[in-house]
């Protein structure tokens, strides 16, 4: 197995615009005085990037539902120092999502088969229920509804109408994307939360 | 796929060694305990018709056959090469077959890979490369073509009968759970076309048996069960193309095999080794088995039954628990439903049925319902349009129910448009109707639960099948 990179999550997020995936507004933040400022406001959330976490939640590396100038100082400060065994870091800032339902989607590369498209309840779901469905890349519309089909979880995914198509499309972008770029050897956007407008892709992981 | 994949595959044309009209067998012994002459004791005993030519290193005739020294000596065409010698001289021998002429070769000798002789293997498997020359095994039982009766396996048939001749052709890895299967669909009533147990897959693999099947006419369901793939995106290619012509069924073992590489992300710790051959598999459209007894239970719908109109089932009992485990069990399925029977047949069921029958589904026809009632109901119910498949359960133990009531069922069946199933659940006087109506074609399940999953795994493939 060769070694992995985990790409930059901000080149991660534009190669996932470019493929029509649109991942919540975030930026690497400094300071306390630059999460402040991303903010405007509004509710963010606070995580810290490292290629030695894979559990950022478990790690208490996130700090969600961040508002006023105080709250937003004193979790980062928390942050910067939990931060500091685990360089090379970076914090980033998020907006945060109105919240739905979370579910995963991924890629990874089989030696057999090649890359594979991936779905299932997502967040802190994942590992207890290991309600997914796979496929190998590239996959067709009928996969894509088939898979979503394939979970015990369907129904509490696609609940509000519209939703199955536009999962099945996120689904058909992912898999053009990897099978367009052989050098992703595997790939999280987990979660991505299901929300009553449309999605959010809350985090990102491509490993190269 | 690449283009590039598609290009490098061959397909190697497996028909000489399924429909041989002369057999060489390399190792044909005169000491019974030696699998070279069992093989060559079931050729002559099987009523095989082509020629057959035993190869023994002494040339002295075995069983009054003439025998030859070398397969160079017969100087006449051989379809097939059975090896049956001890592994060093395999890839000796197999170059013997190649300037001999021989189409294919099965080598049933054990050996090589399976117990670390890889260069040995590689070797063999080479030989058979330079010769363009389809080579199944090593290490294998070989193959059985229930109608041309070429049979290279050496199982003692005091053990073992053979299956009669159908449209189902199994495919195993392994020659002990290959055999275990062929015994168990003796007592099916479904019959084998073919069967192929091909051991470490040093040439011929299961992606050349699967291309070869889907294109066989006399195959109608193609059962497997493998360990392994070896030609990953090969197999993906062909079982897509396959599992639009037929059905097929697959076993797949390693379910609980260890992850073979560190995971970085959650994807690739949820993506293990068996979730991906089983996505594989769902993606070709292929029927997912989890045990042993799930490949006869999809093999025989698949062997007999139409396609479904759509998920709408009728049950018919003559015992109402039983026809409330079918109801949950259908209804457990994701995608089959209870029917709702339509005006015409209410009316008609008030007619024939006794006032003792509740006229709804499942339709308990009660313990002393005999041939007519059931005659009865079935001409009601086959009718309906609201109904697209069809449960009947007979609980032989029931005073009414005897061989009339399976005679009427058989009646039925070949009458019925629909998919149409039994349920019997029982010992010994069970089992004989089972045989009964099995071999009239009637599908017979031992659980309303494998009986629904059957029938939702029929509905799925023809869905599958007809998909844009």
């Amino acid at each position: 197995m060769m070694k992995t990179n985990l790409l930059d999550y901000m080149k991660a997020r534009d190669l996932l615009s470019k493929y029509g995936l649109s991942s919540i507004e975030s930026a690497y933040v400094e300071s306390a005085k630059e999460a402040i400022n991303f903010s405007k406001g509004k509710k963010i959330v606070l995580k810290v990037l490292s290629d030695k976490a894979l559990h950022k939640s478990k790690a208490g590396l996130v700090k969600a539902d961040l508002s006023g100038e105080k709250e937003i100082r004193d979790a980062y400060e928390y942050l910067e120092k939990k931060a500091r065994p685990l360089q090379p870091c970076k914090i980033i800032a998020q907006r945060m999502s109105k919240g739905g339902i979370e579910i995963i989607i991924g890629s990874n590369t089989d030696p057999e088969f090649g890359k594979t498209v991936l779905i299932g309840l997502g967040g802190i779901y994942v590992e207890a229920f290991k309600d997914v469905a796979i496929r190998i890349a590239p996959i067709t519309k009928y996969d894509a509804t088939d898979m979503l089909q394939q979970l015990r979880s369907s129904s509490v995914i696609t609940s509000a109408g519209a939703r199955a198509p536009m999962i099945e499309s996120i689904l058909m972008k992912v898999s053009r994307m990897v099978n367009d770029h052989p050098e992703i050897s595997e790939l999280d956007l987990n979660p991505v939360i299901i929300t009553e407008e449309g999605y959010d892709i809350v985090d990102i992981r491509v490993l190269e | 796929m690449t283009a590039k994949n598609s290009a490098k595959y061959k397909r190697k044309n497996l028909k000489p060694m399924l429909k041989p009209k002369s057999v060489a067998i390399i190792g044909a012994s005169r000491d019974p305990s030696k699998v070279g002459h069992v093989i060559l004791q079931n050729y002559i005993n099987s009523g095989y018709e082509g020629k057959i030519y035993p190869v023994n290193k002494s040339g002295e005739d075995i069983l009054d056959i003439k025998t030859y020294k070398n397969i160079g000596d017969i100087k006449k065409k051989v379809d097939l090469a059975i090896i049956a010698i001890p592994a060093q001289f395999v890839p000796q021998v197999l170059e013997e077959c190649g300037k001999a002429g021989a189409r294919t070769a099965v080598v049933v000798s054990g050996g090589f890979a399976e117990i670390g002789n890889v260069d040995l293997q590689k070797q063999m498997a080479d030989v058979a490369e330079k010769y363009g020359m389809p080579t199944l095994g090593p290490n294998c039982l070989g193959v059985m073509d229930s109608r041309s009766r070429s049979d290279t396996l050496f199982l003692p048939t005091y053990k073992l009968s053979k299956p009669q001749i159908g449209g189902v052709s199994f495919v195993a890895q392994s020659g002990a759970v290959g055999s275990t299967i062929l015994d168990l669909i003796v007592g099916e009533g479904f019959g084998m076309s073919k069967f192929f147990s091909y051991g470490n897959a040093a040439h011929v693999d299961e992606v050349d048996i699967l291309d070869y099947l889907m294109h066989d006419k006399e195959t109608r369901v193609i059962v497997m069960y493998v360990e392994g793939i070896n030609r990953g995106k090969e197999f993906l290619r062909i079982a897509k193309e396959a599992g639009k012509k037929k059905p097929i069924v697959i076993l797949k073992a390693g379910l609980t095999a260890a992850g073979q590489q560190a995971a970085h992300s959650h994807t690739a710790a949820l993506a293990g080794n068996y979730q991906t051959h089983e996505a594989v598999f769902r993606q070709a459209g292929f029927t997912i088995a989890h045990d042993i007894k799930d490949l006869l239970y999809y093999a025989k719908i698949f062997a007999s039954e139409p396609e479904p109109n759509g998920p709408r089932v009728a049950i018919l009992t003559n015992g109402g628990g039983a026809g409330v485990l079918t109801t949950d069990a259908i209804a457990s399925t994701r995608d089959l439903r209870l029917a709702e029977f339509g005006k015409e047949t209410t009316a008609a069921l008030k007619k024939t049925m006794p006032a003792l029958v509740n006229i709804r589904n499942p339709l308990d026809l009660a313990g002393d319902a005999d041939d007519k009632r059931y005659g009865d109901a079935l001409a009601a119910l086959q009718a309906d349009q609201n109904i697209d498949m069809l449960i009947v359960i007979t609980l032989f133990q029931t005073p009414g129910a005897d061989s009339r009531v399976a005679s009427k069922l058989i009646e039925y069946k070949d009458k019925s448009a629909k998919p149409m199933i039994n349920i019997s659940i029982g010992s010994s006087y069970t089992m004989m109707h089972k045989i009964m109506m099995e071999s009239a074609g009637l599908p017979v399940y031992d659980s309303p639960a494998a009986a629904a999953a059957a029938l939702s795994e029929l509905l799925r493939f023809y869905k599958f099948k007809s998909r844009k």
